[in-house]
């Protein structure tokens, strides 16, 4: 098998707010390998764009923190790093591809400008020449045709496709061994969704990468995600290999997520809805998170919290129903 | 026979496009060509496709937000371009309303959820205001809501809840077709099969007609009964839905349908018809010859280039493609 790239144990971030404190991350523990995609899918607000901005110790301050758990990448201990220590592997060993994507692109500056700015900062590069060829291949990576003219546009100038094909190709310039992309495709019509997911497929046929795939979109994870993450009010309840997670749900939230999305393939006559919201993550119930959503409880499961359980196959749960 | 409620004929909407302000015109935009379709009552007609298709605009000129620049609206088998704006406020606005994209921006955040329901009411003034509340009370529990909700502010609601509010709205003056645009995309995928069951439960309470606009393939097939394939102003394959997605035709269908179904794993190896289409869509100010989307058809022919294909009858559906003339 290969080897593990990134782990996360026990990860907890919390937001230090005036009105309380928000435990958006409250012990979130998976690991990726190489070549590997885990897909991390919940609904919003469930703490998957924080547990991404933790692991690139990227949270906003002050307020956002890490206040427990562990960080390891390629066998370095992300949390015991200096600032400037971590600066240094962003972008280098990791990368993030943001979830809103105008954001990430300066709109005074052009494509190619952005570019050799990242290459320049992560690898030391002093020939302008060897920079240019740089940022030519990463845009060739992420197939954008005629680089050459591209990295004169600036980003206004760009469909939303191209523009986060150009994202997608910051954020590999430098060969990161994990890539975090936080709803990249969410944005984009079906087809052009299409092409980009074949995209990093290839990519990462071609560079071993590591990917943290944040979706809602369980379309998305089947298409694209060898294992899945389960998130639920900042924890994770359930994460298996795809495959059993469409086909073995064990988690009541998971298979009420899996039976809501409606189906191509099949005609359906009335959906599965879960009815209620997520609890507020600033005043957690006592024990399971989905208790008060969920037509299965049992006793226990407002009091205690439950365990996580390995079944078997990588296939953990946590749910008191769950033997 | 079917029972048509609207008939949207041959519209086409042309925008003048400008470079800058005050500089002269540089084009027109045909953003709908030459679009028709009909949707029956009790029944609800998808318009699918990407971003720039033309879904929107179709759905305005329905709405009459906008006229047409050629083409008609058939209601009850009466033009109602043909109206005056008298007739049009007594006869046609009453009866189609409309559900906008966003449930978020579409609100006074001002206003209370009493009086953001009950401003259809109070704009065909017909009724006191002690009639209006019952009536807002009485929609508010047609969509799931309480009645102490009619006191609150919308930012007090989640999305879900504040699409509901938008339903309840709509429904205020017992239309007769209600004009969805992606009622459930910007809704979180637990909440949207909340809202989709609503919709159809009171589709069926009240013989409602919907004109759904939709990016999802998998909710159209679920919400609709008829379907419009658009691509860059036009319509490429019409039909029933069933029959559309069991025998699909045009390979924009295909591709679409082919980006939309779930992939496993499994299924993923063996690595069968998965359809990607190169390139991107092309500009509605200059949009290709021929069959508009032969620039990115991965069954392009060379007659696609140039001759537009006209829209035939194959099997029950109908579809505008040279494979099949
Ligand atoms: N700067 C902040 N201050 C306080 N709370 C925050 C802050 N940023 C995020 N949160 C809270 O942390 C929780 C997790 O947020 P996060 O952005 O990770 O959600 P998400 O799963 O990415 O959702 P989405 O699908 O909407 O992107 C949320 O409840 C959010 O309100
Ligand atoms: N007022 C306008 N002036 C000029 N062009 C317009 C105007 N309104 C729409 N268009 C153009 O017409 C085309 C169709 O737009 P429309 O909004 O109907 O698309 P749509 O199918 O609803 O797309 P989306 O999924 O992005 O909402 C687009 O290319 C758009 O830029
Ligand atoms: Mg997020
Ligand atoms: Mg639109």
């Amino acid at each position: 098998m290969s080897k593990i790239v990134l782990e996360v144990e026990g990860l907890r971030t919390s937001f230090f707010t005036r009105k309380g404190i928000v435990k958006a991350v409250d012990g979130v523990s998976f690991f990726v390998r190489e070549k590997e995609t885990l897909g991390i899918v919940g609904e919003s607000g469930c703490g998957k764009t924080v547990t991404g901005m933790s692991i690139m110790r990227l949270l906003p301050e002050p307020g956002g923190k890490i206040v427990g758990g562990r960080i390891t990448l390629n066998g370095t201990s992300l949390l015991e790093l200096s600032k400037r220590e971590m600066r240094n592997i962003r972008g280098c060993m990791v990368s993030m591809i943001l979830q809103d994507p105008m954001t990430s692109l300066n709109p005074v500056y052009t494509i190619g400008d952005q570019i050799a700015e990242s290459v320049r900062m992560h690898q030391n590069l002093a020939d302008e020449k060897m920079i240019t060829n740089e940022v030519v291949s990463s845009l060739r990576l992420l197939q954008i045709p005629s680089p050459e003219t591209l990295l004169k546009n600036y980003p206004f100038q760009l469909s939303g496709g191209m523009r986060q094909r150009v994202v997608g190709a910051i954020a590999m310039c430098c060969k990161p061994s994990l890539l975090i992309a936080d709803e990249p495709t969410t944005a984009l019509d079906a087809t052009i969704q299409a092409q980009y997911i074949a995209l990093f497929k290839d990519i990462q046929a071609k560079t071993d990468v590591a990917i943290i795939f944040i979706t809602h979109d369980f379309g998305v994870i089947a298409d694209m995600c060898h294992r899945v993450a389960v998130m639920y009010a900042g924890k994770i309840v359930e994460s298996a290999s795809t495959s059993e997670i469409f086909k073995k749900p064990q988690h009541p939230y998971t298979r009420a997520l899996i039976n809501s999305v409606p189906r191509l393939d099949r005609k359906d006559d009335r959906l599965y809805s879960i009815e209620g919201q997520p609890p507020s993550l600033m005043h957690l119930p006592p024990g399971c998170r989905f208790c008060e959503r969920c037509s299965d409880s049992l006793e226990i499961c407002s009091k205690e919290e439950p365990p996580e359980k390995n079944i078997g196959n990588n296939h953990t749960v946590s749910c008191w129903r769950v033997q | 026979m079917a029972d048509i409620l609207l008939e949207g004929r041959n519209l086409t909407m042309l925008y003048p496009v400008r470079r800058g302000l005050f500089q002269g015109l540089i084009g027109m935009v045909r953003a709908v060509d030459n679009v028709s379709f009909s949707i029956e009552r009790g029944k609800t007609l998808s318009l699918v496709g990407e971003s720039g298709a033309g879904k929107t605009t179709t759905a305005k000129s329905v709405l009459l937000l906008e006229r047409a620049t050629s083409g008609s609206v058939y209601f009850e088998g009466k033009d109602i371009y043909q109206y005056n704006k008298d007739q049009l406020k007594r006869e046609y606005r009453p009866r189609v309303q409309a559900v906008q994209q966003n449930p978020w921006s579409s609100m006074n955040p001002r206003m209370r959820v009493k009086d953001i329901v009950a401003e259809p009411l109070v704009v065909n003034a017909k009724q006191s205001k002690k009639e209006n509340y019952d009536r807002v009370v009485e929609l508010l529990d047609q969509v799931g809501l309480k009645a102490e909700h009619a006191e609150h502010f919308p930012h007090e609601f989640s999305g879900g809840q504040r699409q509901r509010i938008a339903v309840a709205r709509a429904l205020a003056l017992n239309p007769s077709l209600v004009v969805l645009d992606e009622p459930v995309s910007a809704l979180d995928v637990s909440i949207r099969a909340q809202i989709m069951n609503l919709l159809k439960d009171l589709q069926e309470a009240h013989n409602l007609s919907y004109l759904v606009i939709a990016h999802n393939l998998a909710t159209v097939r679920y919400m609709s009964h008829g379907v419009a394939i658009m691509y860059l102003g036009q319509i490429v394959e019409y039909g029933d839905t069933e029959d559309l997605f069991e025998n699909p035709l045009h390979p924009y269908t295909n591709a679409l349908i082919s980006a939309s179904d779930l992939k496993l794993p499994e299924d993923r190896d063996q690595n069968e018809k998965e359809i990607i289409l190169s390139g991107e869509m092309p500009s509605p100010l200059n949009p290709p010859t021929g069959c508009r989307f032969h620039t990115r058809c991965p069954e392009a022919r060379p007659e696609c280039s140039k001759i537009e294909p006209e829209m035939v009858t194959v099997g029950k559906h109908q579809v505008k493609c040279h494979k099949f003339v």
